[in-house]
């Protein structure tokens, strides 16, 4: 008896995919030809320019619908004779290495052309070409040295509020816990931003960059959403306080946008895009300090210990270090847009934690004034320090 | 932990290149600059054009001249019947790999270059196999009901185009249905030479007709050549010989760029505007030319060599419109020296 009904949920399981597979096999095969019609047109993205020496390479994707073969490349509009590695004739979804030898001028801008077969071209910008870094001691410590300025040091100083927060009253306490809330929301709007830019000026349309985006921060939050609640539970039943749980909640989720954040920097000086000045530094190590307050904002009623805030501070800093190393040498957009929504997922999920955690602390109830004015602060706080960045 | 697995893994998806199954041994081609590039992969260079696939042969193009089927008049008029047929179906791999729609006279871009004798009565039996209207419209002396403009012939039709070949010169003929842009860019045109009655000094004669791709349609050639086929003349070099007279019959139909020039290396040039004068223009070795302008050249090399012919224009150059003489030293020059 169990085993037919077993049988009969598993056939009303899987019939309307058997069903499903037998019209797509039914569209292309017999009827393929029945519903060609409309004009199929060509597309290919060039997905990646790098500057060597005497040459400059594109990885050129084909995002179309039909196979294409590259057969003309141009540097800012002049054809120029060049190398395809495997080969010219690119399937669906397929990538292929440009080599144009090239004795290009660093600094200066350039216009790479690729025409396929049908005669069109297409074409990407680089602003400011700059020689493609390679992997040295040299590079890997500076780079780091970026990471760690725009990572680490700002977030330790913020932390360093810990003890003023800690002297504060529970209304001003709650102001502060809702003025983190403003930050973070900033923070995850902020990240989803930038993942839309980077989706939209480097991601082919065929990966629905903002679909993705979607995706990714939703499941981000759910995940951490159930972690985070499991550790909250256990932390009744262990020496982990509820506050350090949300605290390290926190420090995960920035450190996941740290980690985009920091594959973005990585890449614009690899890329060559920006000039990465010191006015740069300064301005993410200002809105970045704020980070630190936000981690240390929920710990501030248990016991001060320096230990732990500098492990949570690491674990929020530390990943821009990482970042910037892959984001230098070896930049791809679509991990810098998946890290980014994660990002902004996780810090979804700690901004509703707090809400929990001083919904506790109030008795039940957000819409004090402190609340409201704490959230609109820490909003405008961070708009105004985004600004340097 | 999951998510950093599938974002792992969807990386690695996406930031490795596809790897296909060609990887043979390396192939070497060179550089503008003369530098030899090795690569595993394919080469991309219209400098390399082989043309073996081409329909169209710009070598045998230079010095082909149609003088129609000659025959004689009751009143001793020489009368030249040529068959022109026109097409807006074919595909002509015109740079390698680049495969554009051309719409042709006789199969070809440019059309045939078609030449009679001052005074001659020319008769065109003109057929439209193509899709759309299409007319000749000749540039020259002729009734206006023979300039083909306002008689569209019609997919399927005929039309006898007839007039008396005048003035001496180097003429054109093209196309005229609307839009007249778009027939001239597809590739419907051709030059038309009327000799004077006592004729030429012999030469050797060269037709280049100096004229853009604009592939992807945006209103901008993505290809410029002589004679159509972009590096053509770079890879084979037209061969004359020195202290020969060359007369070049250049026409400018280039589309969406207003001008168009032409460069000879290592010599001047005297020039003819239109060709209709005796008196050369000018002693030269640039020329400019806006749409529809040609001119005939008459020049000599002194020295034997490789020398350059191009767009001074440099954009126009590096797409395409650039090719050389390889000028070998005449007998005339040997028997001179011993």
């Amino acid at each position: 008896m169990t085993e037919f009904s077993n049988y009969k949920i598993a056939v009303s399981a899987i019939g309307p995919l058997i069903l499903l597979a037998i019209v797509i096999a039914f569209l292309m095969g017999p009827a393929t030809n029945f519903l060609e019609f409309g004009i199929v047109l060509p597309d290919i993205h060039i997905e990646q320019i790098d500057f060597v020496d005497g040459e400059i390479q594109v990885i050129v994707r084909n995002t179309g619908p039909i196979d294409v073969n590259i057969t003309v490349a141009d540097v800012n509009d002049r054809i120029q004779p060049a190398a395809i590695e495997p080969d010219n004739h690119l399937t669906k979804f397929e990538t292929a290495l440009v080599r144009i030898p090239y004795d290009w001028n660093e600094g200066q801008p350039y216009s790479i052309g690729l025409t396929t077969d049908d005669g069109t071209r297409f074409e990407k910008f680089v602003d400011a070409a700059s020689l493609r870094l390679e992997v040295n001691t040299e590079l890997i410590g500076f780079l780091g040295l970026i990471g760690f300025l725009i990572g680490i040091v700002p977030i330790m100083i913020g932390l360093l509020w810990f003890s003023f927060i800690q002297k504060l009253g529970s209304s001003k306490y709650r102001f502060f816990l809702a003025f983190t809330v403003g930050l973070l929301l900033f923070l995850a709007f902020d990240a989803i931003e930038e993942a839309s830019e980077i989706s939209q000026s480097h991601l082919s349309d065929i990966f629905n960059g903002q679909l993705l985006i979607m995706t990714v921060t939703i499941l981000s939050f759910l995940i951490l959403f159930s972690i985070g609640n499991s550790l909250i539970k256990k932390s009744q039943f262990s020496k982990i306080s509820k506050p350090l749980a949300i605290s390290l909640m926190i420090a995960v989720g920035i450190g996941f946008h740290n980690f985009g954040e920091g594959l973005a920097v990585g890449a614009a000086i690899a890329l060559g895009q920006v000039a990465l000045s010191t006015f740069l530094i300064i301005g993410f190590a200002i809105h970045n300090t704020t980070e630190g307050f936000a981690i240390a904002a929920p710990m501030a009623r248990t016991k001060a210990m320096v230990l732990r805030l500098i492990c949570l501070g690491l674990i929020a800093g530390s990943p821009a270090i990482f970042g910037t190393w892959i984001g230098g040498f070896s930049y791809s957009p679509f991990t810098t847009v998946i890290f980014l929504s994660i990002g902004a997922g996780a810090i979804f999920q700690v901004v509703v934690s707090i809400i929990q955690y001083i919904r506790e602390e109030s008795e039940n109830t957000i819409s004090s004034a402190s609340i409201i004015s704490g959230i609109g602060l820490g909003l405008v706080v961070m708009y105004l320090t985004s600004i340097f960045v | 932990m999951i998510l950093l697995i599938v974002a792992s893994i969807s990386t690695l998806y996406f930031v490795i290149p596809a790897v296909s199954d060609a990887a043979e041994e390396p192939k070497t081609f060179l550089t503008h600059t003369g530098l030899a590039i090795q690569t595993t992969g394919d080469i991309i260079d219209p400098i390399g054009y082989t043309g073996e696939i081409l329909e169209f042969d710009p070598e045998s193009y230079l010095r082909d001249f149609d003088y129609g089927a000659v025959s004689e008049l009751e009143d001793g008029t020489i009368l030249r019947e040529f068959t022109i047929t026109a097409r807006d179906d074919q595909v002509m791999e015109v740079s390698p790999g680049v495969f554009y729609n051309v719409w042709t006279f006789n199969g070809t871009v440019p059309g045939p270059t078609i030449r009679a004798t001052e005074g001659d009565l020319v008769r065109v039996h003109f057929s439209n196999e193509g899709s759309k209207s299409h007319t000749m419209h000749f540039h020259g002396i002729h009734k206006a009901e023979m300039d083909g403009v306002f008689e569209n012939v019609g997919p399927g039709g005929k039309f006898i185009y007839e007039f008396y070949a005048e003035p001496v010169g180097l003429h054109l003929y093209h196309c005229h249905v609307h839009p007249v842009e778009e027939h001239i860019a597809h590739g419907l045109y051709g030059a038309y030479i009327v000799d004077p009655k006592e004729g030429r000094v012999q030469a050797d004669e060269l037709v280049f007709i100096l004229n853009g791709l604009d592939t992807d349609f945006d209103g901008e050639n993505n290809f410029y050549g002589a004679n159509t086929v972009p590096f053509y003349y770079q890879h084979h070099p037209v061969e004359i010989s020195t202290n020969e007279l060359i007369r070049a019959y250049v026409v400018n139909i280039l589309e969406f760029d207003p001008v168009n020039n032409f460069h000879l290396h290592g010599t001047l040039f005297h020039h003819y505007p239109a060709g209709t004068d005796t008196v050369p223009a000018g002693f030269n070795d640039m020329l400019t030319m806006s749409q529809g302008e040609r001119e005939i050249l008459e020049f000599e090399y002194k020295y034997p060599g490789l020398y350059m012919f191009h767009a001074h224009n440099t954009e126009f150059s590096e797409k395409g419109w650039v090719g050389s003489f390889l000028v070998k030293d005449s007998e005339k020059n040997y028997s001179d020296e011993t």
